[in-house]
């Protein structure tokens, strides 16, 4: 019986519905400009500018279709919602309830520390999950209206999985620095801290040469490096943003067993 | 083999620097309301959250049903029914939907069970819990604590905003837990909250608890004044040496004194003459209290 699970989603229903409405709608709104941006005109344009400023902000080629999703809702907005969103739920799942005072009545019931942060976690997974399906949903309805036919529906299905696993990560993250602190402001920014630094790994990594290495850490680099939208699902990827999610949630369920509840 | 149901020993809780507990000894007897009294910052909360494990000691043990909270975990929970002192739960939600959630979390209640505590709190459920008042918000602390009729109650400060009426209403409930074998364990900061249904107080001051009394015992070495008016003059010698009598005073055929302890002395003494009236005036435990508190000389006993 997952109790703490299911009443988990059901007080967060709103939010899940407002965040999926949200993510859905900038997915879409951004995929109504590609058949004006699609243009030789744009494609010229975009020659005069130095390769590694695009690759800088993220954009790669405006000209297929995948290549613009992937440099749009894809590209930045589209992972900067799904990671506020995770961190938001990842560091209200114990250290928000812990700082208004609410964990008290709760964990004095008969349910396990653990257990407790486990279907918390689960329950954050699963709101991701709702609002990557939303925006699925949004992106396969409106395809044929903004031209996308290319990337098809099993390749709009592979990004949309991989941005829920980055968000789902980045929530982890703050759900563990939440759960060994008991500090929200804290969980909030090490999301914030490490999403900048990690983004930025991922795409001027690459581009110096000290600093190369430091790609292979960045969660963005598992999330956009294969490019799902032109590959496909990349299970390799998917496999270490879950398995570091995982890491993560088992870490903060250690450290929450540990230490004081605070009031 | 005790029969405690609660048991600390030398427990103790900082908070960095910051005391919480200084060194606890306390014993609750199954089966008792046990009154746990001290004023704030005392330590009462620390105790009682270390019993539930939210907390753990910094030193020392504490047992509750001969488990310590750490490794009894969720099943030693079970048994315990808890009203933090600052009850605070999300405010969004019903009273009925906070309440049936946290029954499923104990595995289920029986048809009615929350219906039936909230109608003795004149609780309406159906009010999002963010909308009721202060009091209301307790009468739903309590219902929670209460409903599921564990072996053990920990209520912290559970008087706390409800008015005067309901506060009877409590310590009926109290008393009668304790009739159908439940045991209360319930902190306070006066002692005229507990002192009716109480079987025992102890007294914490600075992480420490000063005295155990019965509530009875309490009473007995309490200061009462007295007051004997009698038919005629009598002669101070006859009382000024009785035991437990003290500041007496004598005007014209009236006597008035201090007594510690019990009256029968002072009573007998008196019966030797014609009396027109006697006045004893019930002690006043809260001065005792202001006693302990303050660690201030003790009364003598015990």
């Amino acid at each position: 019986m997952a109790n703490v699970f299911s009443k988990a989603l059901w007080d967060q229903r709103r939010g899940i519905f407002g965040w999926s409405v949200g993510v859905a709608a900038v997915g879409v709104m951004y995929a109504f400009f590609y058949p004006t941006m699609n243009t030789p005109a744009l494609a010229d344009f975009m020659r005069y500018f130095p390769q590694e400023l695009f690759t800088a902000m993220g954009i790669s080629d405006f000209t297929t279709a995948a290549g613009y999703l992937g440099s749009t809702s894809y590209g930045i907005l589209g992972p900067i919602l799904f990671m506020v969103f995770g961190a938001a739920l990842g560091s209200r799942a114990i250290a928000g309830d812990e700082e208004a005072g609410r964990l008290d009545v709760l964990l004095a019931h008969p349910i396990d520390r653990a257990r407790f942060l486990v279907e918390r976690a689960a329950a954050m997974i699963v709101a991701l999950s709702v609002a990557g399906l939303t925006m699925f949903l949004a992106m396969v309805a409106i395809s044929d209206l903004a031209q996308l036919g290319t990337i098809g529906a099993a390749n709009l299905a592979a990004a949309s999985a991989h941005i829920v696993l980055l968000g789902a990560f980045f929530g982890s993250l703050a759900l563990a620095v939440g759960a060994a602190t008991g500090r929200r402001a804290w969980a909030a920014g090490a999301v914030a801290a490490g999403g900048v630094l990690t983004y930025f790994a991922n795409t001027l990594g690459p581009s110096i040469e000290w600093l190369a290495w430091s790609r292979d850490f960045s969660p963005f680099h598992y999330y956009s490096g294969g490019q799902p939208l032109r590959n496909g699902f990349q299970a390799s990827d998917a496999l270490v943003l879950g398995g570091a999610t995982l890491i993560l949630v088992a870490l903060a369920a250690l450290a929450f067993r540990r230490r004081d509840v605070a009031i | 083999m005790s029969t405690n149901v609660v048991e600390t020993h030398g427990l103790a809780k900082y908070y960095g620097r910051r005391r919480g507990l200084e060194s606890l000894d306390m014993e609750v007897r199954a089966g008792e309301v046990y009154g746990f009294l001290g004023p704030n910052g005392a330590g009462k909360t620390t105790a009682i959250r270390v019993l539930l494990d939210l907390i753990r000691p910094t030193a020392g043990r504490a047992q509750v049903f001969g488990q310590s909270p750490r490794a009894g975990g969720a099943s030693l929970r079970r048994r315990i029914g808890y009203l933090a002192g600052d009850f605070i739960v999300d405010g969004g939600q019903t009273s009925r939907q906070l309440l049936e959630h946290l029954a499923r979390l104990r595995g289920g209640l029986p048809n009615g069970r929350i219906e039936q505590h909230a109608d003795r709190l004149e609780l309406d459920l159906d009010v999002r819990i963010g909308s009721l008042s202060r009091g209301n918000r307790q009468k739903l602390g309590l219902v929670q604590a209460f409903m599921h009729q564990p072996e053990l109650l920990v209520l912290d400060e559970p008087t706390t905003g409800l008015d005067p009426l309901l506060q009877q209403t409590f310590l009926l409930m109290a008393s009668e837990a304790r009739d159908a074998g439940q045991t209360v364990l319930m902190s306070s900061h006066v002692l005229s909250e507990v002192q009716q249904s109480a079987d025992r107080v102890g007294i914490v001051r600075d992480g420490v608890m000063v005295a155990v009394e019965s509530v009875e015992g309490l009473r007995n070495h309490a200061v009462r004044r007295v007051e004997i008016r009698f038919d005629e003059p009598v002669a101070e010698a006859e009382f000024s040496a009785l035991p437990g009598v003290s500041e007496l005073s004598l005007s014209g055929s009236t006597l008035r004194c201090r007594l510690t302890g019990r009256a029968d002395t002072l009573i007998k003494a008196a019966a030797r003459h014609a009396l027109e009236s006697m006045t004893i005036i019930e002690p006043d435990l809260e001065e005792l209290f202001m006693a302990y508190y303050q660690g201030e000389e003790t009364p003598q006993g015990g």
